[in-house]
Formats: C-alpha cells, structure tokens, sequence
C-alpha cells in the first residue's frame, strides 16, 4: 500500500508543482536514450551494412549527451594542471574516442532490453542525478546519470553502473600511472589503445 | 582440515583488525576539509567565471583547456568518498588477475558458451534461481547479524514461497509485483562491514576473484552456510559449484570483456569496481540496520576513506 501511494504522491506533487522545472534533466536523458533507440530500431539500419552508418548517427548523439570535458576533468582531477595546454586537448580527444568506441560497440548489441527511468535527483541548481535501469530476461541493471547543467543545457558527465562510477573508475587508473610515469606516456598509452579498437 | 579452517579464518580475522586501526584516525583528520571543500569550490567558481568571461568573451573553446585552479576534486555534490584500498601484495595479485583472466579465456568461457547454446535461457535464470534459493541460510543470518529484522523476514517469506510455489527455488514468484519480496543482497563480509570493521587490503584469490581479508569471510561463511558445500562425497560439492559458476557465467558472458575493454589499466579497474561496489553495499546495508542506521552518520565505516598514496 504504502509503495504504491508513494509514485502517486510524487506524481501529484510534479503536476502542481508546474511542469517546467523538476522535469529537466529527465527529460533530456529520456529524449536522447530514445534517440538512440530509434537509430537501433531504424528498420531502414537493419541489414550489417548499415553497422557504421548506426554508428555515425549515435556518434553525434553521444556528444549532444556528453560532456567530455567535464569527463576529462574530474578523471584526471589534479593531475590536470601536470598537463600542458597541448596535452590536454589531445588527452580530451583521446579519451573520448576511447569511451565512444568502447561504448557503441555494446551499444550496437543492444536486442529488447526494456529502459526505465524512474527517479530524479537535483542534488544542487545546475547537478542532478537520475536513475534508471535496463531490465533484462535474467536480470535488472541500474545505471544512473550524473548531470550538469551548462549554458541552459543537461549534459552526462559520469554515469554509475551497478554503482561502480565510471569518473571514479577512470580517476584511480590515472592516478596510479601518473604516480609511475609522466604525461607523455599516459597520453602514449591511450594513443595504442585508440589504434588497436 | 577443519583446524586449517579456523586457522586461516582467525589469521584474517585479525589481519582485517590490525590494518583497520588506524583508519578511523585518518576520516577524523580528514573530515573538516572534506566539508569546508564545496563552500571553498563554490566561491572559487563564482569568482572564476566573470573574470574570464570578461578577459576572452569570444574565445571560450581554449579557455576550456586552462589551469585548473580548483585543485581540491571535491566538489562532488554526491557525498562520494574517494575510496581506494591499500594494495601491498600487488605483484601476487596481479598474478593472479592474469590467472583468473585466463582461467575466464580459456577454460571458463568457452564451457558456458557451449552450455549457453545447448540449454535455453529461461532453464539457465531457473538453474541460478535454484542456486540462489539455497543461499538463503546465508542471506538470513547476515540480516539478522546486521539487525535488519525486515530483511530478514523477506528472506524467510522468499525461502518458503519459492521453495513451495517455485518448485523448489526454480521460479521466483515473491519477486513478482504483487509480493514484491526481493532478495536481500547482502553476506557475512558486508555484516563485518556493517559492524564498521575495514577491508584490510586488496587480495585477488585464485578462482575466486577479488577480494580483502574481511570479504574472504564470505567465502569461509559460505562453506558452512551453503547447502551445496554439504554435499558427498568432495568431488559431487565441487561438481555442482562448478556447474553453478558454469551457469552463471553463461548468463553474463559479456560483462568482463566490456569491463576490461573500456579499462585503460584492467587491473587496476577491477580492483576499485570491486572496493567502490562493495562499499556502496555496505552502506546500503547500514541504512537498513535497525541498530547501525544512525552510526553512520557521526562514525564512517572504516573504509569509506583512506589517505592517497
């Protein structure tokens, strides 16, 4: 009684409390994660093909969706300033097309897995957390946005798998090749990893 | 064998309790910085912005790229803590990440490949529900430890509708929306966790996977706690939890690739997956403590924060 009173109370509470402002961020992860599945239900993109066109269309989406800056950032947090100016473009570039082409290729098999989005969190003005979960035959998997809102629009700045952050992931990596060696040899390291994908 | 049991037992016992003393000191010394940091951020933030905005008004694509002068990375509005865990044995461990690694290659994967094209899908979620129905004793004895009376209660509810309704644990029919009974994730190392005791260090064990002195009480709990251990003779218990693995892994091929595919540094990867889960885990598991909900707050677990190297 008490789980099902509580969505309708949220729910009347969001219809009187206006439909502009609590539904923001939501709405702008719900609006591209449809995007995507519209490009991966395209039945004109069925045949394999078609498999680099899908990923040219989910490449622009995906940086409507991301923040790679904010991403590069708070990977390498302090270890930022260690970078020159030069490095950091080419660290930003870098590990962006790491994370894209690791992250279409799984994408690219998605079959019908069903996506809820069922919660969301403004945790200060411009952050907000929402929840959601991908709902398979064996089992359900939450996956929560972080997001930002910058110049009037909620971009992704860390996403929280199975409550392994993927920004905290990255940043412990960094930091243990940072202490070990320079710059130069992270930015080598990601350079043979963007070649051998 | 069972005198080499509680040996080992008692040895990570107490090596959990040595390496956890000092932390409590380290989250008193560090918690007032952690605190005053978002003001401190804040007014960095504020007072950044129009500056540069009035330095370069058209050129903010490289002003992107300048120095960051908000050095202190917490300006995470999550009330994450950084967490890490000491790695003193890491050359070991690394061996046996790349001895699990190729166990999962060469031997585990392909089975459950095999096994995944010859049994259907919905037989493979009823074999884990069965596997996962007999680890109730475990699942209900943590929640009791952990004063999480209504876990408890769930477990129980589950056990005997799935054990009577499930055909004996194959289906899950309290998960369902109308019983709305899900399983209490939770074990005897998150019940030491719960009680604020520390991970210790990093351990890989071989088979096993990752893992730190208190989690290893998992595994030892599980031997006792675990029907299928019990079963005669050795070679029939190691069969079956072998099938088990077999069978869970089948449903889940995919998952380590992807991990370590989108890892820079595999390894280490695993390695604060592994701590940053757990932790959360624990967390989860206070917040439903009838005796620990309120410690959390004035008294972090142990292993919510240790110092950087």
């Amino acid at each position: 009684m008490k789980k099902r009173g509580a969505p309708l109370l949220i729910l009347i509470i969001f219809v009187l409390s206006g439909p502009a402002y609590a539904g923001v961020p939501m709405n702008a992860v719900e609006a591209t994660v449809k995007r995507v599945l519209d490009v991966l239900r395209d039945p004109k993109l069925k045949n394999p093909s078609a498999r680099e066109t899908k990923k040219e269309k989910l490449r622009v989406i995906y940086r409507d969706m991301f923040d790679e800056m904010e991403f590069s950032r708070r990977t390498l947090t302090r270890n930022w300033n260690k970078f020159s100016p030069q490095q950091r473009k080419e660290f930003v570039n870098l590990f962006e097309q790491v994370l894209e082409k690791t992250y279409l290729d799984k994408i690219l098999d998605y079959s019908d897995e069903k996506i809820v989005f069922y919660k969301e969190t403004m945790v200060t003005e411009n952050k907000a957390e929402i929840e959601s979960k991908i709902i398979t035959s064996s089992k359900e998997i939450p996956i929560f946005y972080r997001m930002i809102l910058k110049d009037g629009q909620w971009k992704v700045y860390d996403v929280v798998v199975e409550n392994v952050s993927l920004v905290q992931n990255y940043r412990t990596q960094f930091n243990e090749m940072l202490s070990n060696g320079t710059p130069e040899q992270l930015l080598e390291t990601l350079r043979k990893k963007v070649k051998a994908q | 064998m069972k005198t080499y049991l509680s040996l080992i037992i008692s040895f990570i016992i107490l090596s959990a309790g040595c390496v956890c003393a000092p932390c409590p000191a380290s989250v008193l010394m560090q918690t007032p910085a952690d605190v005053s940091s978002p003001q401190a951020v804040l007014m960095t933030d504020a007072g950044d912005t129009p500056a540069q905005s009035s330095k370069q008004p058209d050129d903010a694509g490289a002003d992107e790229y300048r120095d960051d002068e908000n050095l202190d990375d917490d300006d995470d509005p999550f009330g994450e803590e950084r967490v890490t865990i000491a790695d003193p044995i890491e050359p070991f461990n690394r061996a046996m990440y790349h001895f699990n690694d190729k166990m999962y290659f060469w031997m585990l994967k392909p089975v459950a490949q095999g096994y995944k094209e010859v049994v259907p899908e919905p037989a493979r979620v009823s074999v884990k529900n069965f596997f996962s129905n007999l680890g109730f004793p475990a699942r209900f004895v943590s929640c009791l430890l952990q004063a999480d009376f209504s876990g408890a209660a769930t477990e129980v509810g589950r056990f005997t509708i799935n054990t009577v309704w499930g055909i004996g644990g194959l289906l899950d029919p309290s998960a369902n929306k109308e019983l709305d009974l899900q399983k209490q994730n939770t074990d005897l190392g998150q019940t030491l966790g719960v009680y604020g005791v520390g991970h210790g260090f990093y351990i890989v064990w071989p088979f096993f996977g990752p893992s730190s002195p208190r989690d290893s009480i998992t595994m030892a709990g599980d031997y006792f706690l675990y029907p299928p251990w019990y079963v005669q003779p050795w070679y029939a218990s190691t069969g079956v939890t072998a099938y088990e693995a077999v069978n869970s892994t089948s449903l889940r091929i995919g998952e380590y690739e992807s991990l370590k595919g989108a890892a820079i540094d595999p390894y280490v990867s695993m390695r604060d997956a592994y701590i940053q889960y757990r932790m959360k885990d624990v967390k989860a598991r206070k917040a439903r403590s009838v005796l620990f909900k309120n410690s959390g707050a004035n008294n972090p677990a142990a292993d919510t924060f240790q110092p950087e190297k």
